[in-house]
């Protein structure tokens, strides 16, 4: 896995959109224009991926979605890229019959059936443009990166796919299958994209385990179909530097309930947990003044504003994962560099002025050449630079408010103490009776994660006050039910998952804001520092890449698809500790995981570790799941 | 390497054009064994009229013409960018005037595909179609400049290496006038010194020289006859200072040629930014004149609202005016009118008690006679 799965998808979606040809490096080549057209899933895929600019350069001059109007280009040849449902084809039926365009290449997402193909195949006789129809490809391409080292499987029908649609009580067997499936085909996309075969391993008796078993059994037959396969050629000999396979961790959400519910302290967790945040893009309202307008003026409008935080941005790439109060100093002095140059560039201004009229002194006018030329060509990155440290000001301020109302350092202190099983400061009770301390939806998650951790049930009296508590503050009790459940599933399965140590120190409350001088005001928020802990997911992976025994991971089934005699499970033959595993969660994940997953693979030299999950949820909905299942 | 890995490894997608042609075949045989025909001639021969002047071929013309004319320059780069040394009679070289010829075809040739772009644009814009052809045209105009910049970028390059090579040559040949007149006033120097030297030696030695006729030898002859050793080290030392001289002189012509190299440069860069600006500032431009505009009808307003306000005032104190004379004069005429009323009444009152005495005697007198 030389190259990060971003890239794989990349480059493939980049050749899919060169008509299928390898891009050519030629900087002045000739332009050849295309219009690209695809539905929500495709367009799901791509944007994460390529910016409107990178399209343009690749001559695409319109994108459109499959189910638009769209008026007829003639003399233009036009990419699909759709997933192979019954309305997608339909319309690119109706679009052949109507001859919008000149030719068609079609890329289908997944594997299309041959059915399918042939419903095309009759519109195309048909409407007699079957010479029109000139490529027809499976992109296998079903999933969606955002990040490096972490994907996810859908954004658009997640609720089919949900951790509600997976563990509801009334679930039909038909439906589920139907889910597995989905997941079973994203995962085969994954693969087939990575180029590797994975050797799986997963917890008995839930979700995970139909998945890997059904998973297992699609590769074989991939690969037993050797003149179809998509696993050789040169694809695997082809620079295959580890040669080792990676491992592939399929873990269950109700391995770990309370990480979704956790309150975060890192930049991209907290973008992703208090605004808007889909897809590397963040949707905020901005424009309220701090003073409210006086009364009877027409409020001002609040304009939304998107935000797209890409791969490109090196402040974002840098410290997404950091604790809050790091990014706000980085960027502070972010901004303090840019001032120091902005104010060379216009002090270089003043002095070309002035030596304008001395013809003799050409010494002193070198230097300033020097400076000119290279301030000038510097400007443009200047100019992206402002843009980012603005993008960044904006979020923080937007995140910090969040924090300074809902008091969100606080819960975030006492859900550590609780998973870390030290002591709290005050009392839950306290903190829960607190009227101006967060929403009730913190409130409720802070309950939740004590109710999970704790060791022992709190006794019927406890329960009664803390549900009054709640329900005086607001919340809805739903919930809680549904964890009562899971616990007592769990009960009978493994121990409590174990949290780890973690300590948290809070640092001092005003010191570190005076030091910094920052703009933002950070008083009455905490400074906290993070110490390393471990998750418990990341404690499973670490004890299955290192192959380590431990009574959790013990009896973790194990399937290898390159098996030629396909038994169920054997024992593991490897003995060696892998050098790069993909943990996959069935059931939602989000980016606490994500960051911790991270954080573990930095810490060990040379591993590399991919995140993915069915679906992104962060807290809130979260507990609208739960509240679903809770009200059964 | 790992560019390669990347590029094979990345042929995950399956083509299955030929599924899809096997497809149709099946469906072919289908519908002939269920019977539904086709034509399918009809349409072949529709397709084929298709517009010759449709806004796609005569963009694609544009991008032909634009590729030919990067054929061509990078074709004769070579030649034109190799006037390695100054002194080379190269068969392949190239004239200056074939340079200047290449320059001035470029040149032509890329003001026509402009202004071939922006005639595309505006018919585009013209042409009220969909809003979708129009965006599409649009965005294949913007590809088609930037190809256009691209290869202009190229002939722009060539031409900056070819004024380089000529502002070289420029300052070299302008050097050697100056070198012949450093020579020249070397030469008087040394004349000059030689003649101290030998009025030194002569004053040491015995008079058998005759003094005047040797400096005389010496003022006419100059630097000719016999070079004692001390003056052949005079004259090394000499040229060791015109070595250096001439040296830190190419040296300061170096740093010229950058400077003016890069401000060059930064010209382009500025030139480019200027360009830029231009229709920023053509909008703002409009943007004050539009403010000033009204600005001046808003004064004409409020001059207008000063005399309305103005004339309203007369109008009304004229009002007030004829309210308060109004009021007097009804007052005084009710004043009056009483005054007339009273004196009347008192009149008639009169005039009643005289009737009334006058009947009353009247009537005393008629009971007594009754």
């Amino acid at each position: 896995m030389a190259a990060s799965v971003r890239e794989k998808q990349t480059v493939a979606l980049k050749r899919m959109l060169n008509f299928n040809a390898p891009p050519l490096k030629n900087t002045t080549a000739e332009p050849v224009w295309k219009v690209l057209i695809f539905d929500r899933f495709g367009q799901d895929i791509i944007s994460p991926l390529l910016s409107v600019k990178e399209l343009r350069d690749m001559g695409i001059t319109l994108h459109l979605l499959l189910h638009s109007d769209r008026d007829p280009i003639p003399d233009v040849p036009a990419i699909y890229f759709v997933m192979p449902t019954e309305e997608n084809i339909d319309r690119i039926c109706q679009d052949l019959r109507n001859q919008l365009y000149e030719s068609y290449y079609l890329n289908f997402i997944s594997a299309i059936s041959r059915s399918k193909l042939e419903d095309i195949a009759s519109a195309a006789l048909a409407s007699n443009a079957v010479s029109q129809v000139t490529k027809v490809f499976d992109q296998y391409l079903n999933f969606i990166t955002l990040e490096d080292d972490m994907f996810i499987l859908c954004h658009q029908n997640k609720e089919l796919i949900s951790y509600h649609a997976i563990n509801k009580a009334d679930i039909l067997d038909t439906d589920m299958e139907a889910i597995m499936d989905t997941i079973v085909d994203s995962l085969f996309c994954f693969f087939v994209t990575l180029g590797a075969v994975p050797i799986i391993r997963c917890p008995r008796g839930n979700a995970a385990e139909m998945v890997a078993g059904k998973l297992n059994k699609k590769l074989r037959e991939n690969l037993r179909d050797a003149r179809n396969s998509l696993f050789t050629g040169d694809n695997m000999t082809a620079g295959q530097f580890s040669f080792q396979r990676p491992l592939f961790v399929l873990a269950d959400r109700n391995v770990d309930m309370a990480t979704p519910l956790h309150h975060s302290w890192t930049y991209q967790a907290l973008i992703h947990d208090v605004l808007d945040y889909h897809l590397n893009r963040v949707v905020m309202e901005e424009g309220a003044g701090p003073d409210s307008p006086p009364a009877g003026a027409r409020p001002k409008k609040k304009n939304r504003k998107t935000f797209d935080l890409t791969a490109a941005d090196r402040f974002w790439q840098k410290h997404k994962g950091s604790p809050f109060p790091e990014v706000a100093e980085s960027v502070q002095e972010e901004v303090e560099t840019y001032k120091a140059q902005e104010d060379e560039v216009k002090r270089l201004k003043t002095i070309m002025g002035l030596e304008g009229e001395d013809d003799g002194a050409i010494s002193m006018l070198s230097d300033t050449t020097a400076k000119l030329t290279s301030a000038v060509s510097s400007l443009p990155d200047m100019l992206e630079k402002k843009r980012l440290i603005d993008l960044h000001t904006t979020v923080l301020t937007a995140v910090i408010d969040h924090i300074r109302t809902r008091k969100l350092d606080v819960y975030f202190e006492n859900e550590e103490k609780l998973m870390s099983k030290s002591t709290l400061d005050k009392s839950l009770l306290d903190i829960i009776t607190d009227p101006d301390a967060g929403t009730p939806e913190d409130k409720m998650r802070l309950f939740l994660i004590f109710y999970i951790t704790a060791q022992q049930a709190p006794s019927e009296s406890d329960l009664d006050q803390y549900k009054k508590a709640l329900l005086d503050a607001g919340c809805d009790l739903s919930p809680l039910n549904y964890i009562k459940q899971w616990k007592a599933f769990t009960k009978m399965a493994a121990t409590p998952a174990n949290y780890g140590n973690s300590g948290v120190k809070p640092m001092g409350l005003l010191s570190r804001v005076m030091n910094t001088g920052s703009q933002f005001v950070m008083e009455g928020v905490k400074n906290l520092v993070l110490k390393q802990h471990n998750l418990p997911i990341t404690r499973i992976l670490d004890n299955l890449m290192e192959m380590k025994s431990h009574p959790e991971t013990d009896d973790y089934l194990y399937f290898d698809p390159k098996m030629l005699r396909g038994s169920e499970s054997s024992i593991p033959r490897n003995k060696n500790p892998f050098q790069e595993a993909v943990v996959f969660v069935v059931g939602g994940g989000n980016y606490i995981e994500y960051q911790n997953m991270a954080d573990y693979a930095k810490s060990k030299q040379g591993k590399k570790v991919i995140y993915g999950c069915s679906e992104l949820f962060n807290a809130t909905q979260f507990i609208k799941q739960l509240s679903q299942l809770g009200q059964k | 390497m790992t560019c390669q890995f990347v590029y094979s490894a990345a042929d995950m997608a399956v083509d299955i054009t030929l599924l899809f042609k096997a497809s149709v075949k099946t469906v072919k045989t289908r519908n002939k064994a269920i019977g539904i025909g086709f034509d399918s001639t009809k349409d072949d021969i529709f397709k084929r009229n298709r517009p010759k002047n449709g806004f796609s071929p005569r963009a694609k013309e544009v991008i032909t013409n634009i590729t030919k004319l990067k054929d061509f320059l990078l074709q004769h780069r070579k030649d034109y960018v190799s006037a390695g040394s100054l002194i080379s009679s190269d068969l392949t070289r190239m004239t200056d005037s074939e340079r200047d010829q290449i320059d001035q075809d470029a040149q032509i040739f890329m003001r026509t595909c402009s202004e071939a772009i922006k005639q595309l644009r505006n018919e585009a814009e013209k042409k009220v179609t969909s809003a979708q052809i129009k965006e599409h045209r649009g965005v294949v105009l913007d590809l088609i400049g930037s190809y256009l910049k691209g290869v202009c970028k190229l002939y722009s390059e060539q031409r900056a290496i070819r004024v380089k090579r000529m502002v070289d040559k420029k300052r070299l040949s302008r050097l050697t006038p100056e070198h012949h007149k450093r020579v020249e006033k070397q030469r008087e120097v040394e004349p000059a010194e030689e003649k101290t030297v030998k009025e030194e030696s002569s004053e040491k030695n015995v008079s058998d020289v005759p003094d005047n006729t040797a400096e005389h030898l010496w003022e006419e002859g100059g630097v000719e006859d016999e070079l004692s050793p001390e003056e052949i080290q005079m004259f090394e030392q000499e040229n060791q200072k015109l070595v250096s001289e001439m040296n830190s002189l190419v040296d300061e012509v170096r740093q010229i040629e950058g400077k003016v190299v890069e401000i060059s440069r930064l010209q382009e860069i500025f030139a480019e930014k200027v360009l830029q600006q231009e229709s920023e500032i053509n909008s703002i431009h409009q943007l004050v004149v539009g403010a000033t505009e009204n600005v001046k009808e808003g004064n004409e307003d409020i001059r207008e609202a000063i005399k309305n306000n103005a004339g309203f005032r007369v109008w009304i104190l004229f009002f007030l005016v004829m309210c308060s004379f109004s009021l007097l004069f009804l007052d005084c005429g009710s004043q009056a009118q009483k005054d007339i009323l009273l004196s009347r009444s008192k009149k008639k009152e009169k005039k009643k008690g005289d009737d009334v005495l006058s009947s009353h005697t009247h009537h005393p007198a008629q009971a007594s006679v009754a």
